[in-house]
C-alpha cells in the first residue's frame, strides 16, 4: 500500500514541478484566448460591458464570411506579406553577403544596418507619408525638380501606388532583420566546403547556388516566420500612412480590426475577425517550419 | 529669528493676496487628484497653469495620462470595459461624449450655476446630453474660410475671373463661389484653389455640413439615416467635382488636418476651410510662407442658404466614481476660469466664456493685432450663428466609419455619389437598427 503510493508520489512529482508553469500559461496564454473566444460569441460592446453575457452563437462570423471587405482586406494582407517578405528576404541576403566581404568597419556597418529597427513603426509611418505627400512631399517635388514628371503623383492615393509605398517603408524597416539572420548564418557557415568546391572547379555562382544558399536557407525560413508574424499584424505603419484608406484600398485585417474594435467598440466582432486571421498566422508559420524542417533535412543529406 | 518673522510676513502677504485675485477654489489638504488630460504642444500652456490650484487648495494633481484624444478615446473605452475608471477628471469632447454612457455625472448641481451662466450658452447646450451637463467646455472650435489676399487684389485676376464666371471676384459667399474660384487659381501641381481633409471623421465632418449647408440632415425624426437624399449627393458631389477637376491636391484622400494646415502654410493653396487654432500659425513668418497675406471670411453657405459650422468643444468631465467630487469640481472651475481661459484665448484658442471673448478682443486690439483680433471676431460671430455639432448619439462614430469610406470611393471616382450614399445609408441603417433605434 505505502509501496504503491510511493510510486504514485514519484510519478507525479514531475506534474507537480511543472504545475507552476502550467499554471503561469493557463493564466496568460489560455484564460485570454477563451475569454477572447467567449467575446466573439457575444455582441459585446466596450462601452456596455454588460454585453458580454448575451450569447449570439455565431451571428459574429456569419456576418464576417459575408463580408466582402473584410475578405479583400484578408486577401490584401496575404498579397502583402508575400511581397514584402520576398523583397526583404532579397534585399537581405544582399546586404548580408556584402557585408560578410567587407575586411575593415563591417562592425560599423552592422550596427547602421539596424538603425531602421530602431524607430517606432508610427514614426516610420509619419516619415514615408510626409515624403509621399503628392503637393508637399520630397519625392513628387524632386521628380519634378529633375523635370521626371509634371504631374502630381498621387502616392498615396491610387490603390497600386499606395501599396507598393506602405510596402517600402515596411522594407525599408524590415529588411535588416533578414540581413541579420543571415549574417548570423554566414559567420556560422564552415570553410571546409566552400573550399573544396572551389578545389573542383566550382564557379562563384555554383558555390553561391549549391552551398552557401542551402546553407543560409534554415536561417532564412526563421526569420520569415518571425516576420510573417509581424507582418501579418501590420498596424501602425499603415494606420499612420493611410488608415486602410482611400475607399478601402489598403485596407489590412488589423487596422480594420482595430477600427471595430476600439474605435466602433465592437470588440465581439472585432474578436470573431482576429480569430479568423490567426488561421493566416498559423497557417504561415506552420509553411515556413515544413520548409525550415526540410532545409535541415536537405543540409543533412548533403553533410 | 528675522528670517522667521518674514516668512510669517510672507505667508500672511500671500494669505491677504489669494482672496483678491481668484476665487475660493475650497480646501483639499492632501488630497490627490487623479487625471487624464488631453496632451499636445496647443493644450499644454493651460496645465502649466495647474501649480497654482494646487497652492490654493493644497491638494495635489496627479496627471495619470495625457494623449491625443483618440488614443485617449481608446484608453477610456479601455477602462470602462475592465472596470478601472479609478481617476476622477478627464479630458472629453462634444462628438465623443455620448458614446461614455453614463461614466460621468451631471454637473448641474455640482457647478455652481452663477459659473455655468458665464459660459456661451450654445456652448453649454452642445455639452448637454440627454439633459446631463455631461462635460464643462474648456474651448470650442468651428472652421472658417482663409484665402491669400494677394489673388483677390491682382487685377488680371479680377478681369480674368469675371471674364470667365460673369460676376466679380471678391472672398466667397456661398460653396458655389468657392468651387468657381478654386478651379479658376489653380494650376496643378504647382498651385491648388482649395483642399480638403479626406480620410477618417474628419471628411465626414465635412460632408455632415455640406449637407447641413444644403438643407440636408443626417437622419429623419425616427433615426433612420437619410443622408443620401438630393441634398447628399449635391454635398457629395462638390468634393467629386473639384477632385475631378483637380482644383484639390490629387492626394486629398488621404489628408488630414496637419496635411491641409501645412498646405496653405506652404504657399501653394488659394482657400483653406480650417479651425480657427491654425490662425496664428498661419501668419507666423517663421512658419508660414503666406503670412501677412492671409484673410478670413466667415465659412460660405449651402444651397440652403445655411453656413458650413461642423463644431465642437474640448471639454472636461467628472466620472461617476470619482471619490471627492468636490475637488473635482472645484478643478474643473479653476481650468476653465476666467483668466485661464485668457491664457488659452492669448495662444488662438477659442473660448467658451462670453466674457473672455469680448475681453481678448479688445487685448488684441490694444496690442495693435489686427489680425487676431479679426479672427477672434469672425469665430465668435460663427460660434454665435453658425455653429451646429453631429448627431449626440452614441452611434455617431460608428456611422462615421461605414460613412467615410464610401465618402472616399466617390471621390476617387470608384462609386458615383449617389452610389457611394446610398451604400452607406444601407450600412448606416443596419447600426441603427442594431442600436434599437427602429
Amino acid at each position: 500500500m505505502i509501496r504503491a503510493l510511493t510510486t504514485r508520489r514519484t510519478e507525479m512529482a514531475p506534474f507537480l514541478l511543472l504545475l507552476p508553469a502550467i499554471a503561469t500559461m493557463l493564466f496568460v496564454v489560455a484564460l485570454p484566448l477563451v475569454f477572447s473566444l467567449w467575446t466573439s460569441l457575444t455582441p459585446y460592446k466596450l462601452t456596455k460591458p454588460d454585453t458580454l453575457y448575451d450569447f449570439i452563437w455565431f451571428r459574429n462570423y456569419i456576418r464576417i464570411f459575408a463580408d466582402w471587405d473584410f475578405w479583400e482586406a484578408f486577401l490584401r494582407t496575404i498579397a502583402f506579406l508575400t511581397v514584402a517578405i520576398n523583397l526583404e528576404f532579397a534585399l537581405g541576403l544582399g546586404i548580408a553577403l556584402l557585408i560578410n566581404k567587407i575586411t575593415w568597419g563591417q562592425r560599423g556597418l552592422r550596427t547602421i544596418m539596424m538603425f531602421p529597427m530602431m524607430f517606432s513603426p508610427i514614426l516610420v509611418g509619419f516619415q514615408f507619408k510626409f515624403l509621399f505627400n503628392d503637393h508637399i512631399g520630397v519625392v513628387n517635388n524632386a521628380l519634378q525638380s529633375l523635370g521626371l514628371t509634371d504631374q502630381a503623383i498621387p502616392w498615396l492615393v491610387d490603390a497600386n501606388l499606395a501599396m507598393f509605398s506602405i510596402t517600402l517603408a515596411e522594407v525599408w524597416m524590415s529588411t535588416s532583420v533578414f540581413a541579420i539572420l543571415l549574417l548570423a548564418g554566414l559567420f556560422a557557415m564552415p570553410r571546409d566546403p566552400l573550399e573544396a568546391a572551389r578545389v573542383d572547379g566550382c564557379n562563384p555562382w555554383q558555390v553561391f547556388r549549391h552551398i552557401t544558399l542551402p546553407f543560409l536557407m534554415p536561417f532564412a525560413y526563421i526569420a520569415m516566420a518571425i516576420r510573417s508574424l509581424d507582418v501579418a499584424r501590420a498596424y501602425d505603419l499603415v494606420a499612420v500612412m493611410t488608415d486602410g484608406g482611400p475607399a478601402g484600398r489598403t485596407e489590412l485585417l488589423w487596422t480594420l480590426i482595430a477600427r471595430t474594435g476600439y474605435d466602433e467598440a465592437k470588440m465581439g466582432q472585432a474578436n470573431a475577425m482576429a480569430y479568423i486571421s490567426t488561421i493566416l498566422s498559423v497557417l504561415f508559420t506552420w509553411h515556413f517550419y515544413r520548409k525550415l524542417v526540410a532545409a535541415r533535412r536537405y543540409m543533412g543529406g548533403a553533410e | 529669528m528675522k528670517l522667521k518673522a518674514t516668512l510669517v510676513l510672507g505667508t500672511a502677504l500671500v494669505a491677504l493676496a489669494l482672496p483678491a485675485t481668484a476665487q475660493d477654489y475650497g480646501t483639499f489638504d492632501g488630497y490627490t487628484l487623479r487625471v487624464k488630460l488631453i496632451g499636445g504642444a496647443q493644450y499644454e500652456p493651460l496645465y502649466a497653469e495647474i501649480p497654482k490650484w494646487e497652492a490654493a487648495t493644497g491638494a495635489k494633481v496627479e496627471i495619470v495620462s495625457s494623449k491625443n484624444h483618440f488614443e485617449l478615446d481608446k484608453e477610456i473605452k479601455q477602462d470602462i470595459a475592465a472596470g478601472t475608471l479609478d481617476w476622477c477628471v478627464g479630458s472629453n469632447h462634444t462628438s465623443f461624449a455620448p458614446q461614455y454612457g453614463d461614466i460621468y455625472i451631471d454637473l448641474n448641481g455640482v457647478i455652481a450655476p452663477e459659473v455655468i451662466a458665464d459660459f456661451v450658452p450654445l456652448a453649454i447646450s452642445q455639452s448637454t446630453v440627454n439633459d446631463r451637463l455631461v462635460q464643462l467646455p474648456r474651448h470650442s472650435d468651428v472652421s472658417n474660410l482663409f484665402y491669400q489676399k494677394s489673388l483677390y487684389e491682382d487685377e488680371a485676376n479680377k478681369t480674368g475671373f469675371k471674364e470667365k464666371y460673369g460676376y466679380d471676384l471678391a472672398p466667397p459667399e456661398t460653396w458655389n463661389q468657392v468651387k468657381d474660384q478654386a478651379i479658376f487659381f489653380s494650376n496643378p501641381p504647382d498651385f491648388y484653389g482649395f483642399q480638403f481633409v479626406g480620410k477618417d471623421e474628419a471628411v465626414n465632418g465635412r460632408f455632415y455640413e455640406m449637407l447641413v449647408a444644403n438643407g440636408g440632415a443626417m437622419f429623419d425624426e425616427n433615426w433612420n439615416p437619410t443622408f443620401n437624399s438630393a441634398a447628399g449627393v449635391e454635398a457629395l458631389q462638390f468634393f467629386v467635382d473639384l477632385y475631378e477637376a483637380k482644383a484639390v491636391p490629387v492626394g486629398v484622400p488621404n489628408y488630414t488636418w496637419d496635411d491641409t494646415g501645412l498646405g496653405f502654410a506652404s504657399g501653394s493653396i488659394a482657400l483653406n476651410l480650417d479651425w480657427g487654432g491654425w490662425s496664428t500659425f498661419f501668419n507666423d513668418p517663421a512658419n508660414s510662407k503666406v503670412a501677412g497675406n492671409v484673410g478670413l471670411v466667415r465659412a460660405p453657405m449651402g444651397s440652403g442658404g445655411k453656413r458650413t459650422g461642423w463644431s465642437g468643444s474640448h471639454s472636461f468631465s467628472i466620472t461617476e466614481g470619482c471619490d471627492n467630487k468636490e475637488a473635482a469640481a472645484s478643478f474643473l472651475t479653476f481650468l476653465t476660469s476666467y483668466d485661464n481661459q485668457m491664457v488659452e484665448a492669448r495662444k488662438g484658442l477659442l473660448p467658451t466664456r462670453t466674457q473672455v471673448w469680448v475681453d481678448a478682443i479688445a487685448e488684441f486690439e490694444g496690442a495693435g493685432n489686427a489680425f487676431s483680433a479679426e479672427v477672434m471676431k469672425t469665430f465668435q460671430t460663427s460660434m454665435a450663428e453658425d455653429a451646429f455639432t453631429p448627431p449626440l448619439i452614441p452611434e455617431w462614430i460608428e456611422v462615421s466609419n461605414v460613412m467615410w469610406p464610401k465618402l472616399q470611393a466617390a471621390i476617387v471616382g470608384d462609386m458615383t455619389a449617389q452610389e457611394a450614399l446610398d451604400a452607406a445609408q444601407a450600412e448606416a441603417a443596419v447600426i441603427m437598427s442594431d442600436a434599437g433605434y427602429n
